[in-house]
């Protein structure tokens, strides 16, 4: 009875025998919200935390790609010039072939002068040879 | 737009002996710019950019070229002086002709000579499949380079026939530019610098990695050669392994400053160093010359250690040429002729000398004569001698019929018989003689068609190319001897081995090199005998000389002991040889002079057997043997001469008139001369009168002093 009219007025009694203006119950729910509340926060600023991490890890991923992408490109670019220089480098080589050609084509044709006439001379050294 | 000047774009040629060049830039402007860098003054000269700009020779003028497609002509303080034409199309290339009184210009695919008169027909031609970008006109040899977009370079001369096309290159040709001496150019493109001959072939390729060479530019020397490139650097080259053969030596420049030379006999090799750079060398007779830039360094082949040295006044050789016991130096100032120990011998000099032009083929030097043909008017050759330096003669110089391209001295013999070798615009070959004392000077027609030719160094032979063959005039004194005896004494041979255009680079001894048109050496020898023939013949030991002739059995050989022994006047040689070659009307006439109690008349007969009547009659008035000369006309069926011989000195009319009387009776002629009518009329015709005359002149001979037996008549062959 004593507690009804306690309740009434708003005063209430919890297990240790406190007095108390809320009701036990919703204190206790009152409590728990408060825990809960608090859980939630918690975790909320764990989720940031993760979060940020994880932006962070992706925009370093990010730059890798982009890094390793521009890498791509260079080396593409480079591999067909690469290609160009060779041939450019290739027919500079060959107009040097083809003229170390020319001048071995000359050369020879020298040589073989030369030859003609050492066989013409000694043609003659015979015949002199003879005569006498 | 462009406002501000770009100065790579433009060309810049240095004017000679000022401190002025001029840029021309791509807003139609051209500068004038002092040695310091100044821009003197600055003229607004095209519509658009100015492509070319070049001084001419002479430096008192300027010619551009802009893209507006006008070339226009400057004063050296930069006044217009007048516009030469007006094309549609841009003017890419402009060059001075060899006078600075004439243009070469692009216009498309086009070539254009046109004089700077103005009412003078240009010369036009097509000269490539592209765009013709660059063009070079060589003051020395005369000869046009040209560079387009189809990538080829081609040499033409001033006619516009082409000499050379090369094989099309991987880019356009952009720059072409000659050596000062003519013997090489350069030709530049994307990448590539190549040197090339002047006829065309290469001699080395380099691609040096800088884009294109817009423009290139020899040093006055010859040696170096400046490039612009595409990616903003200028290159410089040298020319190196230049070389050159001598006998058993081999003299090779290998770098700018070492010579290496090598005894292919014993494989001695010699490396010669020097403090300055190498301008010019000269190998030959026994003789290594070397000019560098400041010094002239002579090295005998018996000792490469110690050479004579001697300093130079002005260090840009254009040229050295040699001779047995002196050489001849040229630079841009004057001709000098040193001797081998380096002591200056003479300095030869005429009016109007430009020793900036002269080359190989206009200039000539023998053991006491050195030759220079004209620049100014190219027909004539001033004749120097080599130990004074004074002109031969009168003062007077040789004079040709046409203008000259070529000419050689011979070699060896006396001074007096020196022969001058002229090849001219015909490309017909002549003979002259060098010293003449009194008489006419004759040049007499060796060949025609003549390419190249090049006297032998130890003998006075003379080989040539023309048209197709090789000829060597083992005897070319024969042609004042005997003109049917000169094709018996030539050796000749089809040269379709050497291909077309072939030079010939030397004649030593019985070897002849040969270059052929695509650049290779090509050796030849001919036979040693006539060689051996000359040198019997200059010491004079005949009997050795017929000795050689019969143990060769060749008819050329005989050909030329004949006309030699003819020449000297050796008749006993010269009736033998005549009768090898089986001249039997010759060796007829040989006796009968041998018979002659005369001298003066034994010459005259022997000029008559050379073809020389003149010579013959001039011979006999001089010796005063006025009989002689009036029969020898008569014999001649020159009767007016003979007549008028009798006339002047009062002897002999009647013989004269006789002779004609019965010479016109043979032929039942009557009398038509008027001289012959009038004199008849006077004289009585008494052949035993005659007969006795002649007689009494005949003893009269008989009984000069020191004569001996015999005076038959002379009765030559009649040619």
């Amino acid at each position: 009875m004593a507690d009804e009219t306690l309740a009434r007025a708003g005063l209430h009694f919890d297990e240790l025998n406190k007095i108390r203006v809320l009701e036990p119950e919703i204190s206790q729910q009152t409590g728990e919200l408060k825990e809960e509340c608090k859980d939630f926060v918690d975790k909320i600023g764990d989720f940031q935390t993760i979060v940020g991490t994880f932006i962070e890890v992706v925009d370093n991923v990010a730059k890798e790609v982009e890094k390793e992408k521009m890498k791509a490109i260079g080396s593409r670019n480079l591999l067909k010039s690469i290609t160009k220089q060779r041939e450019a480098q290739q027919q500079q080589l060959q107009a040097l072939i083809t003229e170390r050609k020319m001048q071995q084509e000359r050369l020879r044709i020298q040589y073989e002068a030369l030859l003609k006439e050492e066989s013409e001379q000694n043609e003659f050294i015979e015949q002199f040879i003879l005569q006498k | 737009m462009h406002w501000f000047p770009k100065a790579a774009t433009g060309a810049a040629s240095k004017k000679s002996g000022s401190d002025l060049f001029v840029l021309t830039s791509t807003d139609g402007k051209f500068h004038l710019v002092g040695r310091t860098g100044r821009i003197e003054k600055s003229v607004e000269a095209h519509k658009g950019a100015v492509l070319a700009g070049r001084w001419s020779y002479d430096g008192t003028a300027l010619v551009t070229a802009g893209e507006d497609g006008r070339v226009k002509i400057w004063a050296r303080s930069g006044m217009l002086r007048s516009t030469l034409t007006q094309n549609s199309t841009p003017v890419y290339g402009v060059a001075w002709g060899p006078d600075s009184d004439q243009i070469l210009f692009t216009n498309g695919k086009q070539l254009v000579i046109k004089s700077l008169q103005a009412n003078a027909k240009p010369t036009m031609w097509k000269g490539h499949e592209g765009i013709i970008l660059v063009v070079d006109w060589n003051p020395v040899n005369n000869l046009i380079l040209s560079g387009a977009e189809d990538c080829r370079y081609k040499v033409w001369d001033t006619y516009g026939r082409p000499l050379y096309s090369s094989p099309a290159h991987d880019y356009p040709v952009t720059s072409v530019a000659w050596t000062p001496d003519g013997e090489m150019f350069v030709v530049g493109s994307f990448n590539t610098l190549r040197l090339c001959d002047k006829a065309g072939w290469s001699y080395a390729l380099e691609k040096p990695n800088t884009g294109s060479l817009f423009k290139l530019s020899w040093s006055s020397d010859g040696t170096q050669v400046a490039g612009a490139c595409g990616n903003g650097q200028v290159v410089f080259a040298n020319i190196i392994e230049r070389r050159l053969e001598w006998n058993n030596f081999e003299a090779t420049v290998v770098s700018s400053k070492q010579i290496h030379v090598k005894n292919v006999m014993n494989e001695a090799l010699e490396k010669l160093d020097f403090r300055d750079r190498i301008i010019k060398i000269s190998l030959s007779f026994g003789h290594l010359v070397v000019a560098t830039s400041s010094q002239c360094y002579i090295y005998s082949s018996r000792n490469w250690n110690t050479p004579m040295i001697f300093d130079l006044k002005e260090g840009n050789v254009t040229l050295i040429q040699q001779a047995e016991k002196h050489f001849l130096l040229i630079d841009s100032n004057g001709v000098y002729v040193y001797s081998y120990d380096g002591r200056l011998v003479c300095t030869p000099r005429y009016q109007g000398l430009r020793a900036d032009v002269l080359n190989s083929q206009t200039v000539s030097i023998s053991n006491d004569t050195v030759a220079i043909r004209d620049k100014a008017d190219e027909k004539v050759i001033y004749v120097f001698d080599a130990q004074n330096g004074k002109q031969i003669g009168d003062g007077k110089p040789i004079t040709h019929k046409l203008e000259v391209l070529e000419i050689a001295l011979d070699q060896c013999g006396p001074s007096s018989e020196r022969r001058l070798a002229i090849v001219d615009k015909n490309t017909d070959l002549y003979l002259t003689s060098v010293r003449v004392f009194g008489t006419e000077r004759k040049t007499l027609k060796l060949g025609t068609m003549i390419q190249s030719l090049a006297w032998n160094d130890g003998t006075n032979m003379l080989a040539a190319l023309n048209d197709g063959k090789f000829t060597v005039w083992y005897y070319p004194n024969a042609v004042y001897l005997d003109r049917d005896l000169l094709p018996r004494t030539v050796f000749e041979k089809d040269a379709s081995e050497f291909g077309k255009n072939p030079q010939l680079l030397q004649f030593l001894g019985n070897h002849v090199v040969i270059r052929r048109h695509e650049g290779s050496i090509v050796g030849m020898t001919i036979s040693p005998y006539p060689a051996i023939l000359h040198s019997y013949v200059l010491s004079a030991r005949w009997n050795d000389a017929v000795r050689l002739c019969r143990f060769v059995k060749d008819e050329i050989l005989w050909a030329c002991l004949a006309a030699m022994s003819a020449y000297a006047k050796e008749l006993n040689t010269a009736e033998i040889a005549y009768a090898a070659i089986k001249e039997a009307d010759k060796v007829q006439f040989i006796i009968n002079i041998k018979d002659i109690p005369v001298k003066e008349a034994r010459n005259a007969e022997m000029a008559l057997l050379c073809g020389s009547p003149q010579d013959a009659e001039a011979i006999l008035l001089q010796a005063g043997l006025i009989f002689r000369a009036i029969m020898l006309n008569i014999q001649l069926y020159n009767w007016d001469r003979a007549l008028e011989l009798a006339v002047k000195h009062k002897t002999h009319v009647d013989t004269a008139l006789g002779y004609r009387h019965k010479y016109l009776d043979k032929f039942d002629k009557k009398e038509t001369s008027k001289k012959f009518l009038q004199f008849q009329e006077g004289i009585e015709i008494d052949w035993e009168k005659i007969e006795a005359k002649i007689q009494m002149e005949y003893q009269k001979e008989r009984e000069r002093p020191a004569m001996s037996t015999a005076g038959t008549q002379s009765a030559g062959p009649r040619r």
